[in-house]
């Protein structure tokens, strides 16, 4: 196969591996987030902030992945 | 403006008997923040009574609560005129209150007959519907002497095993499922074994003459007439609410004040003769309060300045318990206001916190912006942010037109400037494959100081370009993102020093900030360094080991004084600020996705579909499709630019300064919304 070609399929995996990670982490948090807010309105902030935590994993993906594509 | 207003404690000591107009002059200063007395604090004080009126406006309010929820009166709606509250106190002892529930609930009394006789009437068709498929007229149903009635449901046809009963009758609907089985008195438990195989549940049958179909006619005509009463009470009800609607309103609103007042004495200390209010104010204006009380109240109220609240929080430790906490007061200008929403969303700040409302009126927009950066996207922001904050009055969406406002500002300018495109495509340039321009779509030709506005670039094809292009450029996006986050986290911890500074003290605000400010400093020189290194095959010597060293030596001094501080487990924290720093990537992951939706959008409605169709068809397809297809990117960019500066700020800034948890300064003061007093001259 042709390097560019092993290039492309490793940014892929790189998002796609990192976005079930978050997937994972992000579901177990917005349940957990939804039922409190559910109790006290005033826990969307905190919450939100919660959720939002495990986004970062996806976002490393994504840099790997433009690190792979451009810089390699 | 950074920190909430500076406050002072004061006590008032007054006379007992001249509580009323004290209550009334601390409602008019709007300055004092109560605090609730403690039972128990002080000696020969306990929390008073309330005053002698409240009851009876607790009882109103009570009643007039229940008007408004049976009219549907919603108790927030702001009236276009407002009304003279002496008319309203006037018509209030006169009584009104009492006299239009009594009108307005002898009426709800009626509704409510009503609807209970359509319910019983409605119960009653349903039984009769039930039996209506059976040839008896209702009133052979009962009053036998000897024979028992079974009437019900079935699961299967009993016919058969019914005839086993001497002297029964079996009657069977024509759907097999309701069934009436007349059995002589003695026979009737063996019948309802008998029956019981074919899942038999009984029903009652409803009493009357004739037969069901006569009488479901003669239900649905009750019902019908019920319901034209209904119809009747309903209008009542509507001209009542026209008639009184108003006046509920202006009076809910002068008795709730009424009720508060009334309600004071159980939040101070009361002694036999005297009453005694602690309350916060700001400091500025102390000077003021005491002499409008003194000037109101005369000879009957002493008032003491208790102590100047500092930040320190050795201070807040010695306190007693119900001074501790000092309200905050958020002092923000008319601009940084509307970012209190969002900060409060996590937690009120501390008094003793810098108030991170100015940081995120700052940076929240141009991380929108620069997220986004779209000509064509920015318009509609602006647009849509300025109604909102012209007509907007809830803090809520005053705080989300403001964003979309300002965002909207930042993404014109970063779109014009940074990244010259409207819509996905660059306004210069030639078209590369997919990527189109502005200028190659319409045949355009811009002078060449238009073109002189956009950073220029030519790529690795020979291809000129106006503008940063966003999937292009992504590698020096990527690195300004990086450069954007250490400067919004180092600014964090130099917040999060400051504050510890004012509430500790120096030597404090060093071990706990300063160290990490050093280790953050010294990562940032080493990443440096390695990269050149590693990435640009840089030689480590003259300026990049000095900054590389110095890197090492700052973080290693950090690391030991953090480690002092709070142990072993400081280490742990270093990684998490490497990825702090490379979370800021997702400024530009954001908007080099959304410049990939454009692009493929556009190529969807310009060259595909006003392409392949062609003429005046395809063009005006090709709109609609390049409409709604950047209608979608429009709205995810608001959905995800918003949430992730939002998310930046709350993660990666705010947790390296900000603790939250204090309580919002509210004075006692009367809000009128729709009475208002008018000054009477003397």
């Amino acid at each position: 196969m042709e390097p560019s070609g092993m290039l492309a399929i490793g940014a892929g995996l790189a998002v796609g591996l990192a976005g079930i990670g978050t997937g994972i982490g992000q579901k177990d948090a917005a349940a957990a987030a939804i039922g409190a807010i559910t109790e006290d309105k005033g826990m969307l902030g905190k919450s939100l902030m919660f959720v939002a935590l495990p986004e970062t994993i996806v976002i490393f993906g994504l840099v790997i992945a433009f690190l792979i594509l451009f810089v390699m | 403006m950074l920190l909430p207003e500076p406050m002072s404690r004061i006590v008032i000591v007054g006379n007992k008997a001249r509580l009323d107009e004290a209550i009334d002059a601390l409602y008019e200063l709007k300055l004092l923040h109560l605090i609730d007395h403690t039972v128990g604090a002080d000696e020969g004080f306990s929390i008073g009574a309330p005053r002698p009126y409240s009851e009876k406006a607790a009882q109103r309010l009570l009643f007039l609560k229940a008007m408004e929820k049976e009219l549907d009166i919603n108790d927030e709606t702001e009236l276009r005129e407002k009304t003279d509250v002496e008319e309203i106190r006037a018509k209030i002892s006169a009584n009104y209150v009492e006299a239009a529930g009594e009108e307005i609930f002898k009426v709800l009394d009626k509704r409510n007959d009503i609807l209970q006789k359509i319910t019983a009437e409605n119960a009653r068709k349903e039984e009769l519907l039930k039996i209506s498929n059976l040839p008896i007229d209702l009133q052979l149903y009962r009053g036998y002497d000897s024979l028992a009635v079974l009437t019900g449901t079935v699961a299967a046809d009993p016919t058969d095993v019914a005839m086993s009963i001497a002297d029964s009758e079996l009657f069977i609907s024509s759907d097999k499922r309701v069934i009436a089985f007349f059995v002589k008195k003695d026979e009737k438990e063996n019948a309802l074994r008998v029956l019981a195989d074919y899942e038999f549940t009984e029903f009652s049958v409803p009493e009357g003459t004739g037969t069901p179909e006569e009488n479901v006619k003669a239900v649905n005509e009750r019902i019908l007439s019920h319901m034209t009463e209904r119809a009747e009470i309903e209008k009542e009800l509507l001209a009542l609410k026209e008639k009184h609607g108003d006046n509920i309103l202006l009076m809910d609103e002068e008795i709730t004040f009424e009720a508060d007042k009334g309600g004071i004495p159980l939040r101070i200390a009361i002694s036999d003769y005297s009453y005694v209010v602690d309350a916060w104010a700001p400091t500025d204006k102390v000077s003021y309060v005491i002499e409008d009380l003194n000037a109101k109240l005369g000879s009957s109220v002493y008032i003491e300045l208790q102590e100047d609240r500092t930040r320190d929080l050795h201070e807040v430790e010695l306190a007693e318990g119900r001074f501790k906490e000092t309200p905050t007061h958020m002092k923000n200008g008319a601009y940084v206001k509307n970012y209190k929403y969002p900060v409060q969303l996590v937690d009120t700040p501390r008094y003793q916190e810098i108030n991170p409302s100015i940081l995120l009126s700052i940076f929240f927009p141009l991380f929108f912006g620069l997220m986004v950066g779209d000509v064509g996207y920015a318009i509609p922001f602006i647009i849509l942010g300025a109604y909102g904050l012209k007509t907007a009055k809830s803090d809520d969406f005053r705080a989300i037109a403001t964003i979309l406002f300002f965002g909207g500002i930042w993404t014109f300018i970063f779109g014009f400037f940074l990244y010259g495109e409207m819509f996905g495509m660059h306004f210069v340039g030639e078209a590369v494959g997919a990527a189109l321009t502005w200028q190659s779509l319409f045949g355009l030709s811009f002078p060449d100081w238009f073109a002189g506005i956009f950073p220029y670039s030519v790529d690795a094809a020979g291809y000129s370009h106006y503008g940063i292009s966003k999937m292009l450029k992504v590698t020096m996006l990527l690195k300004l993102a990086v450069y954007i986050g250490v400067i919004h986290m180092l600014l964090g911890f130099i917040i999060g020093f400051i504050n510890v500074k004012m509430q500790h003290g120096f030597k404090e605000a060093f071990m706990e900030k300063g160290s990490w400010i050093m280790v953050f400093i010294g990562l940032v020189c080493l990443a440096w360094g390695i990269t050149e290194f590693i990435i640009f095959d840089n030689s480590v010597e003259g300026m990049l080991l000095f900054v590389m060293l110095t890197g090492a030596i700052l973080m290693a001094a950090g690391s030991a004084v953090a480690i002092k501080k709070e142990g072993g487990i400081a280490i742990l924290e270093i990684p998490s600020l490497f990825g702090g720093i490379l979370s800021y990537t997702r400024i530009t992951a954001i908007c080099v996705g959304k410049a990939g939706m454009a692009l493929a959008f556009n190529f969807i409605s310009i060259t595909m579909i006003s392409g392949l169709i062609g003429g005046i068809a395809g063009i005006i397809i090709g709109i609609l499709f390049f409409s709604f297809l950047h209608l979608v990117v429009w709205t995810l960019a608001i959905l995800s630019a918003g949430l992730h500066s939002l998310r930046l700020h709350y993660v990666e800034m705010m947790s390296k300064f900000y603790v939250g948890g204090g309580k919002e300064y509210e004075p006692l003061e009367i809000k009128r919304r729709n009475t208002k007093i008018v000054e009477t001259e003397v």
